[in-house]
């Protein structure tokens, strides 16, 4: 399944140095549709209010983190399908496994460059 | 003084086994109150010496916890060092988002300028890394103030562990505040772990791994992070 490059994304992140860098990145790679959002319930209200492609969340956030986003989506079934990158300082093994258990599509760490971007956008939708 | 309280009190016991049966007279309660008031008085002098050396050591110990809660400089950290460190790390948030600002804005301008006039397009370049050059040099003035940061931290680092050491102090358990044990209960349920230091964290590499396995596999990796 090849990447439909018109898709809404939205990224989610509480730094705002962040959502404009991958806001960049995401630019760089033919993405035009880009929404921004700064922690887990702000995203929801914006993914209940319109239909993305892509999630690209933070996992450390307040009040609500990514993987509480992540498992908020999943519950839901009108956003469950939605697919959901996680790009995160959370490096232990734990917060991988906890991601996955939860349902996320891939995992980056930070810090990041704009080839592990591409190439994880293009594994979740080649799935 | 045991073996004279005894007699004392045997004193006592003969002086009313003799007076046993008769009127006891103004004379006789004076007579027994004199024997009581001595047994008392030895009571007493035992009691203060014992009572003098406990209290001596607990001025002693007083005097050096007033020693070392002085050594501590509280005051000094609480008022000064602290807050300047504060301010430090504050300083430091906004240079870096400052440069940060900078660095993207040349490249946002670059990425969007019209490159077909090669010569203006060069003279754009030339300009832009000019000002991300400068913009740069936050690292100089950020790694100054880290290092202040760091010497307050080795301050209170040196005399909280004189503290504990001279106070023979044991750690509390549990959490000093309610707000703090929330905290670290949130931290640990959302496994809010922030970022590792190198060779604490895994890799891309490795989070591919894990992403790969099959559920089975990662279940078992779960298992042995709890056991």
């Amino acid at each position: 399944m090849s990447v439909d490059m018109s898709m809404p994304i939205l990224v989610v992140d509480d730094y705002n140095t962040m959502i404009r860098i991958i806001r960049n990145l995401l630019k760089q790679l033919g993405f035009e549709d880009i929404d921004d959002a700064s922690d887990g319930s702000a995203a929801l209200t914006k993914m209940r209010e319109k239909k993305y492609g892509l999630v690209i969340s933070d996992w450390n956030m307040e009040p609500m983190t990514g993987y509480e986003l992540l498992k908020e989506v999943r519950a839901d079934p009108s956003l469950s399908k939605t697919p959901f990158i996680m790009v995160t300082a959370e490096s232990k093994t734990e917060n991988v496994i906890a991601a996955k258990k939860a349902g996320v599509n891939n995992y980056i760490v930070k810090p990041f460059n704009a080839q592990t971007l591409k190439t994880k956008i293009d594994a979740v939708f080649a799935e | 003084m045991g073996i004279t309280n005894t007699q004392h009190l045997e004193r006592i016991v003969d002086y009313l086994k003799e007076k046993r049966g008769e009127d006891v007279s103004l004379a006789d309660v004076v007579a027994l109150a004199e024997i009581t008031a001595e047994s008392l008085q030895t009571f007493f002098e035992t009691m203060d010496t014992a009572l003098y050396r406990e209290l001596r050591d607990i001025a002693g110990y007083i005097a050096d916890m007033k020693v070392e809660i002085g050594a501590l400089q509280a005051n000094e950290l609480k008022n000064s060092r602290i807050p300047a460190a504060g301010q430090e790390l504050g300083a430091i948030v906004q240079a870096t988002e400052k440069a940060t600002n900078t660095i993207m804005e040349c490249a946002e301008e670059l990425m969007a300028a019209d490159a077909s006039d090669a010569a203006a397009y060069k003279a754009l370049v030339d300009e832009k890394m000019l000002i991300i050059f400068e913009a740069c040099s936050f690292q100089d003035i950020t790694g100054q103030r880290i290092a202040k940061v760091v010497e307050t931290l080795q301050h209170i680092e040196a005399r909280v562990s004189r503290f504990a050491t001279a106070m023979r102090a044991k750690d509390m358990t549990g959490y000093f505040t309610e707000q703090e044990k929330a905290r670290a209960a949130r931290r640990e349920k959302l496994l809010l772990n922030g970022p590792q230091l190198e060779g604490e964290a895994i890799g891309q590499n490795d989070v591919d791994s894990l992403l790969s396995q099959d559920n089975d596999s990662a279940q078992s990796d779960i298992d042995r992070l709890f056991s």
